[in-house]
């Protein structure tokens, strides 16, 4: 037998590998879209034996339930939560990254400590700061909790900054600094605007970690100022019949989420690799 | 009137000292140019005059005050960046005017200034474009436009032209030489290429190892170098060196070969010295030897053609020497051809101390 | 003349530590304070019973090596990250083989696996949750095509399920994460150089091993560091997968601590494990980020 001509082998390997693609696909992509259809059906459809593969009509009655029981409130105190806590470590984070790239302050142990607080484990953090919190009155309340998630945030945002600050050519600064800028207004003026598309992919991926946090929302709130992500896990219970609360509660709680990444995709693999990938 | 004056200056980057004690006077109006090998710390004298650096020892006065731990922004300078330096993110116009807004220029006053820098250095129909659509020259342009609107006491240049191609260069260099005839104001100007120094400076500083190994005229250092160095930095083709032993008034070649030294040199008889003469005071033998010219018998080795002149080496003394002549010398390899060598202007050097004697 | 006022030092000096005070002040609190709170608070005797705040001396950590529990929380930890950090790594990267060639459409099938990732583990678990529903999930519907006969599995219920359960959910969700990194780590391997070895007549494991990996390595490394750190703390996946049951089964380390510290309120104790936890994990993390070379 001889062998297939070169353009036939070719054809027949790109063949493949889109059966592939999209098995692979749909693998990865059902769990989601299994969510998202259960949030769309009626309890008939979600309690069918055998199961229901799609929903026969799109009702929101699902969501409707959320927003008038309060519970999407979760939701927004969730987007609070996040986008303060965001805008605060960027602002902080930059700074900080700045001074550790432009002065080498504290030389690279201090970078690696930085990081490496990045890397404790919450569930260890979470105890004392419990009971810190406890004893000044900030359990369940939007000022604790952004505080944490601030705290928590920062090391990626100086690591990621740290990396997006060393690419601006040195030069630019000294140029401004000579021109008639102060310390500060080169940060605001040249840094800050050098830097625009870093800070704003670091934005992203910090509020994504924020909006996603389970552990530390968990214990630190209670009803005020409680998460969608702690909200989700009320509707577990022991009959399962809150299902249609927990997939619609998720893809509200989901959505933002791809929204937000999908404006950073030429950012993506950078902002999840902590930098070692530059793209 | 000084408008730039260093007292004393030292700089150390951990046990690295960069500049090791420089004492130098500008007076105004006058065009500095700082040149040296890498390593030879000219720009790093650059940076602590402009206060990127900090100096570790020292003083620096910049119009009779004491800047030496003001801020840059304070120093009343303008610098001009070896990459240009600008924001990519600001059209030409605002580039220029960066530093006004800085200092709070009123809007008129910005933009009669910004027009009057663009046009001189014609780059007005460019003020809307950005960086990025610029050529090479044309962003240089722009970032020495955004030094002269500043009207600074100082103007200070790091390396300008080194990013430019070969032809851009000279045309750059003529446009800075210009721009100082017409604004009349100091400038440092740092560069490793001896040919701007030569043809830009009022004055060149020549560093060597942090240290300032000669200060002067452009043609005081090329007719009277100090040192080994300094004739060797200065002129292309290089300076030729031959070891010699000197006797009298006459330098002995290794060869056997004997050339009677014009003027009077201060080399005891029988001292072995180093004798260095320029190309240029290499010519093809006339009719008669002229007053101080030592003729030489020699065999053309290599021929370089550079157009209007042309390079000839031969070997003499040992060495290989180079000899620049008249295109219409041009000979072939393996030519005998007669030359006179001017001894007047051949320089005596000292071995050991590298200084010239 | 020099003018009167000259300054005397560089008037910009503290202007680095301004901006780091703010950042340091807040890392502080979520690093240091957290560490020696436990460290003290561990050394006392409180729990939800008694506020006994005399020195209990290393009764608390005395504790921690008769504490079966513990260690088998410990145990759990370890578990799911050998098995899930190695498929995860392996899956990641014959993916990125697969998508490494351009071909048409291809963002879109990127975008599209990259979704688990991106989503909260709070939510992937949750969701695997009702995936794995005995009756109404289609897991077992689906396998009981293949079966050709109905399933009834209780994913995460059955001791001998409800680890696959786990570490089926982690590799969904994280397996993506791998995937991206790799694909872009694949991508900047210089194409002259496996060219160069294609034509020397190596083979694909050969161009791997000697061209690729070593290429790949410093990035490959700080996605493992990053996974195998997340997957020592897990937490998420199973607090609504399973909520470390049955039992204790599924406990792990992050599990086992906050059941002691707000389940038990076991102040002290927690305080010690927490001590633990911290010094153990900073110890690695630096380590590892120092070894594997992310700290530039």
């Amino acid at each position: 037998m001889s062998p297939l001509p070169f353009h036939r082998r070719k054809t027949v390997r790109l063949t493949l590998r889109y059966i592939l693609a999209c098995l692979l696909v749909i693998i990865f992509v059902f769990p989601v879209y299994w969510l998202f259809s259960i949030s769309f059906k009626t309890p008939d459809e979600i309690f069918a034996f055998p199961p229901v593969w799609y929903p026969k009509s799109i009702q929101f009655s699902n969501y409707m339930v959320l927003f008038k029981d309060g519970d999407a409130k979760t939701v927004l105190n969730s987007l609070i939560l996040a986008t303060a806590s965001t805008f605060i470590a960027m602002i902080l984070g930059t700074i900080a990254a700045y001074s550790l790239v432009r002065f080498k302050t504290g030389g690279e142990n201090l970078a690696v400590w930085i990081i490496s607080q990045r890397m404790m484990p919450p569930v260890a953090i979470v105890f004392p700061v419990f009971l810190l919190y406890v004893f000044f009155g900030w359990v369940d309340t939007f000022f604790g909790l952004i505080l944490l998630y601030t705290a928590f945030n920062l090391p990626y945002v100086i690591w990621m900054m740290r990396g997006y600050i060393e690419d601006i050519p040195l030069e630019l600064e000294e140029s401004a600094l000579v021109d008639g800028c102060s310390r500060w207004a080169v940060l605001w003026k040249v840094v800050m605007p050098m830097a625009r598309s870093g800070l704003f992919a670091t934005a992203v991926f910090t509020f994504v970690f924020a909006w996603n946090e389970f552990l530390f929302a968990l214990v630190l709130t209670r009803t005020e100022v409680a998460t969608y992500t702690v909200q989700v896990t009320h509707y577990f219970g022991g009959q399962s019949n809150f299902w249609a609360k927990i997939a619609a509660m998720s893809v509200l709680g989901t959505i933002p989420v791809f929204f937000a990444v999908a404006t950073m995709q030429r950012y993506l693999v950078r902002g999840i690799s902590m930098g070692a990938v530059k793209g | 009137m000084s408008d730039l004056k260093i007292t004393g200056l030292h700089k150390y980057y951990g046990s690295f000292h960069a500049v090791k004690g420089i004492d130098l006077e500008v007076p105004s109006g006058e065009f500095t140019v700082l040149v040296g090998p890498s390593g030879c710390g000219k720009s790093t004298l650059l940076r602590t005059i402009a206060g990127l650096e900090e100096a570790s020892e020292g003083t620096i006065e910049i119009g009779n005050k004491d800047v030496t731990w003001a801020r840059p922004r304070d120093r009343d300078i303008a610098m001009v960046f070896q990459n240009y330096a600008l924001y990519p993110y600001m059209n030409v116009f605002e580039n220029i005017a960066f530093g006004l807004r800085a200092r709070k220029f009123a809007t008129a006053e910005i933009n009669k200034r910004v027009n009057n820098a663009a046009d001189m250095l014609g780059i007005g129909p460019l003020l809307q474009r950005l960086p990025r659509e610029l050529s090479g020259g044309q962003r240089q342009r722009v970032a020495i436009g955004r030094a002269i609107v500043r009207d600074a006491r100082l103007f200070l240049f790091d390396e300008p032209l080194s990013n430019l191609d070969a032809q851009l260069r000279d045309d750059m260099r003529v446009e800075i030489k210009r721009l100082h005839q017409e604004l009349g104001r100091t400038m440092i100007y740092v560069t490793h290429d001896q040919i701007e120094a030569m043809t830009l400076a009022d004055r060149i500083v020549l560093l060597r190892d942090g240290i300032i190994e000669q200060l002067g005229s452009p043609l005081d250092l090329f007719e009277r170098p100090a040192s080994h160095f300094v004739a060797g930095f200065l002129g292309s083709p290089k300076m030729n060196f031959l070891p010699a032993t000197l006797s009298g008034n006459t330098a002995k070649l290794s060869d056997g070969k004997k050339l009677v030294l014009g003027g009077k040199r201060d080399g005891k008889t029988g001292q072995t010295v180093i004798l260095g003469i320029r190309p240029q005071h290499i010519s093809l033998s006339g009719k008669s030897v002229a007053i101080g010219h030592a003729r030489v018998a020699v065999t053309v080795e290599l021929v370089q053609p550079t157009g209007s002149r042309v390079h000839v080496t031969f070997p003499l003394g040992g060495k290989s020497l180079v000899a620049e002549l008249e295109s219409r010398d041009v000979s072939k390899p393996g030519e005998k051809i007669s030359i006179d060598i001017d001894m007047t202007r051949a320089i005596v050097i000292d071995p050991h101390s590298e200084k010239v004697i | 003349m020099a003018a009167a006022t000259a300054l005397r030092a560089n008037p910009d000096r503290n202007f680095r530590y301004w901006l780091l005070t703010p950042a340091i002040f807040l890392l502080l609190l979520v690093g240091l304070f957290p560490l020696f709170y436990s460290l003290a608070v561990s050394f006392m005797r409180i729990d939800m019973m008694d506020t006994d705040t005399s020195f209990a001396g290393l009764y608390n950590y005395g504790n921690l090596f008769k504490d079966k529990r513990l260690w088998e929380a410990l145990g759990h930890t370890l578990l799911i990250t050998v098995i899930a950090l190695p498929i995860e790594l392996l899956l990641g990267l014959a993916m990125a083989y697969l998508f490494l060639e351009k071909m048409p459409g291809r963002q879109i099938f990127v975008s599209l696996l990259v979704l688990p990732t991106i989503i909260s583990p709070i939510v992937a678990g949750a969701t695997w949750r009702l995936l794995f529903d005995n009756r109404f999930g289609p897991i077992n519907q689906i396998l009981g095509w293949f079966a050709g006969h109905p399933v009834t599995a209780l994913w995460t219920i059955n001791p001998r399920l409800v680890y696959p359960a786990i570490i089926f959910c982690e590799i969904w969700q994280w397996t993506p994460f791998m995937f991206l990194i790799l694909l872009a780590a694949l991508s900047n391997v210089d194409r002259s150089q496996t060219e160069a070895a294609a034509i020397d007549g190596a083979g694909f494991s050969r161009t791997f091993l000697r061209i690729v990996l070593p290429a790949i390595w410093p990035v490959m490394a700080i996605a493992i560091l990053i996974r195998g750190l997340d997957l020592v703390r897990i937490f998420d996946i199973i607090w609504a997968l399973t909520s470390g049951g049955p039992g204790t089964m599924t406990e792990t380390i992050s599990v086992y601590t906050y059941a002691q510290g707000f389940k038990q309120f076991e102040t002290s104790y927690t305080a010690a494990i927490a001590f633990l936890v911290i010094v153990i994990l900073t110890v690695v993390v630096t380590w590892a980020i120092r070894r594997m070379g992310l700290a530039k």
